[in-house]
């Protein structure tokens, strides 16, 4: 196996709770978004556009669709000779089956895939984010700063801060405190749980971390802290574009009403820096002569009969006449009947909403559709 | 059927009618529906058939084919045994358009002999329908013909048959004594010792041979009887994806009666047209009757009625273009289309 100079780990094994049912027969970086895309994608692109190509994506919650999604990683130009792309499952030893129990464990137990590349750097990476970024930028900067780590920071509103783990550094940005979620934040610079180490600090530091019974074996709560106490070289690396946490209903529906925005940072037309994603292969299409769009995403397959306002359909959605769909993502493949209205809601791949059926939201929350509601045990309509 | 037809594809073919489109592509490779090339229709077909070994004889202005097929993948005929198979023809005088002439397949007759197929279909690489390979050779089978030549409902032929792999061989090894250039000879000398079938193909099949032709069918894409014989989700038409992100409708943009590919940025109006993947059409744009090719970009306020315009093309702000339905205005691929050089 051929040395290589940087290998990405690529952590996917969030269950997403806080996504109800979206989450409940695949994991969250395997939710689709975008109207095309799952959330992996943006991760597994940015490996493949900064010349990432050898990832290991390390799965536990739900994995199976996760697992075929990628399969060899050809979508993403990631099915290389040597190297490309490696889906890691917990596995069982002779004494115990070893469950990922945090970030760093999950990295520990897979030291060996590690050790088979002999890189200098390892990039961690969250598959949960949709964000585009250059991690050989951020690689070029952790080596001219001949850190120990490099964490990457986006500035949050001052606001939020406090939900955030915020990094307090010095002016060369090196890195003088860390404090998960602080009641009274010293600073709006949030990780993004992107990090850059050099190996052999990631490996000596992770096997003390395993020795260690009373630690949580994560990155941010155990090896970050430790790192900065044993007054290592810990840079921060300021990020500045689109960087959105998918991780709620609201979030990953706003997520999705960015793209309808022209302000919005982040350009999925940008030919230099596609997100690649297993293409469907489905005719283009057809808007109907009944049919009205503004101000959507559409994607192929689609069938449109009825009114698309400000809203993003995944492929094979049909929308018969008269039906009405705003400010709403409809996931692949669902059937919209006639004469529905669908207001600032989701609805779940291969759902079928029957004629007449009316889902609006009264307050501002974002109904997640789920089959019991349309069982009609549901009081939203 | 894995072992048992092997799938033969004449690319050869060039319509002089069809000259405009035709000028830096094969036929094969003529752009159609928006995402796809025509030979994507037969090639889908085969392999939906459970082909597992195509042959594709092309000749002149290949590299647009060969850059769309690739290593076969999006067909899934990479394979470590049999796949897909290139043979493009050193004949260069040979009549251009006999479908599966011998003289061609010739040149490569150790395919022939290499492959363990039982039976081959030979087919033309210009027409647009979705038909299912696999009752056509049980038929044949059960008939106990030596040859079956498909025939559309209507009569016309297809030019498509089907037969033992080694007659065909024999065909080809003893085309300088029998006279036989190609299929058709062979199917219509009525002197010959072979028994000659027709299967009859109900469904809906156009062979793409002039510009007319080709901007009736596409438009005729719109009609959904149409549109579901040949979109069918348990036999899709494969072709090589793009990763383009899904089409962006902006502010302003009407669209009605349309068939859009992905990759398009829309800001102005859409009416009765197929327009391909990544096209840009700008604000107060209307582009009505037209069959839009790839990449191209509509700037503001142009009007564009019954308009063919092949890839690349670039149509300046305010430009109007005209053609009518029966003589519809074809742009030729990359050039740029400005207001005042509009006649």
């Amino acid at each position: 196996m051929g040395k290589k100079k940087c290998v990405a780990m690529l952590l996917a094994g969030g269950k997403g709770s806080r996504l109800n049912s979206l989450t409940k027969d695949l994991a969250k970086p395997a939710v689709p978004f975008g109207g095309k895309y799952r959330i992996i994608d943006f991760t597994l692109s940015n490996c493949a556009n900064s010349g990432i190509d050898t990832v290991g994506v390390l799965t536990q919650y739900q994995p199976l669709l996760l697992n075929s999604y990628i399969g060899i990683g050809s979508a993403w130009d990631l099915d290389r000779k040597d190297g490309g792309v490696t889906v890691l499952p917990p596995y069982a030893e002779t004494s115990e089956v070893k469950w990922y129990t945090g970030t760093a464990s999950a990295i520990y137990q897979n030291l060996n895939y590690l050790k088979q590349y002999q890189p200098e750097y390892v990039l961690i990476l969250s598959g949960d984010h949709i964000y585009k970024m250059n991690y050989e930028s951020m690689l070029e900067y952790h080596v001219e700063k001949r850190a120990d780590a490099t964490i990457s920071l986006i500035e949050v509103p001052w606001a939020e801060a406090s939900r955030f783990g915020i990094m307090n550094t010095n002016e060369d940005l090196r890195i003088t405190e860390f404090e998960e979620k602080p009641a009274e934040p010293k600073n709006n610079l949030a990780s993004m749980g992107i990090y850059i180490f050099s190996w052999n600090i990631l490996k000596e530091y992770l096997e003390m971390d395993a020795r260690n019974t009373k630690s949580s074996h994560d990155f941010g709560k155990d090896i970050i802290p430790t790192l900065l106490e044993e007054n290592k070289k810990l840079y921060a690396y300021p990020f500045k574009g689109y960087w959105k946490d998918v991780g709620t209903v609201k979030s990953l529906w706003e997520a999705n009403m960015d793209l309808l925005n022209d302000e919005c940072d982040l350009d999925l037309f940008d030919h230099d820096w596609r997100i690649y994603s297993v293409n469907p292969n489905q005719p283009p299409q057809y808007i109907s002569p009944e049919a009205v769009v503004k101000e959507s995403l559409i994607n192929e397959g689609c069938t449109i009969e009825g009114e698309i306002d400000k809203s993003v359909l995944f492929q094979g959605v049909i929308v018969g006449k008269g039906s009405i769909i705003k400010e709403s993502v409809i996931m692949p493949d669902a059937v919209i009947g006639e004469n529905v209205i669908i207001e600032k809601a989701i609805v779940p791949d291969d759902a079928v909403i029957p004629d007449g059926t009316v889902i609006r939201s009264f307050d501002d929350e974002i109904i997640l559709v789920t089959q019991e509601m349309l069982n009609g045990v549901h009081p939203a309509f | 059927m894995k072992r048992k037809l092997l799938g033969v594809i004449d690319a050869t073919t060039y319509h002089d009618d069809l000259e405009e489109l035709l000028t830096h592509r094969s036929l094969a490779a003529l752009p159609f529906a928006g995402r796809y090339r025509i030979i994507d229709f037969v090639l889908s077909n085969m392999v939906n058939s459970g082909i597992r070994s195509v042959a594709i004889f092309p000749k002149m202005t290949y590299r647009s084919l060969m850059d769309h097929l690739g290593s076969g993948k999006n067909w899934d005929l990479n394979r470590k045994r049999d796949g897909l198979f290139f043979f493009p023809t050193p004949v260069v005088d040979s009549d251009l358009n006999k479908i599966g002439s011998f003289e061609n397949f010739a040149a490569n007759l150790d395919f022939f002999y290499r492959s363990s197929q039982e039976y081959s279909i030979i087919t033309n690489c210009y027409t647009v329908f979705n038909m299912n390979f696999k009752p056509l050779l049980d038929w044949h089978i059960h008939s106990g013909c030596d040859i079956t030549e498909i025939h559309h409902e209507d009569g016309t032929p297809m030019e498509m048959y089907l037969v033992k792999t080694s007659l065909l061989i024999k065909l080809i090894e003893t085309r300088n004594e029998t006279g036989y250039t190609c299929m058709r000879d062979v199917v219509l000398d009525p002197d010959q010792h072979h028994s000659i079938c027709r299967y009859e193909y109900t469904g809906y099949a156009v062979m793409i041979n002039s510009i007319q032709n080709y901007f009736s069918t596409s438009l005729n894409l719109l009609n959904s009887d149409v549109w579901k014989q040949l979109f069918i989700k348990e036999q899709p038409i494969l072709t090589k994806v793009k990763d383009e992100p899904p089409t962006r409708y902006l502010k302003g943009s009407e669209v009605q009666n349309a068939m859009i590919a992905n990759g398009c940025l829309i800001n102005g109006t859409v009416e009765n047209s197929i327009i391909s993947r990544g096209v840009k059409i700008g604000k107060g744009a209307v582009i009505k009757n037209c069959i839009i090719m790839q990449k191209c970009v509509i700037e503001d306020n142009c009007y564009l009625d019954s308009v063919i315009l092949d890839k690349d093309v670039k149509v300046e702000a305010g430009t109007i273009l005209t053609g009518t339905a029966r003589d519809p205005l074809v742009v030729r691929k990359g050039t740029k289309q400005g207001a005042l050089m509009n006649s």
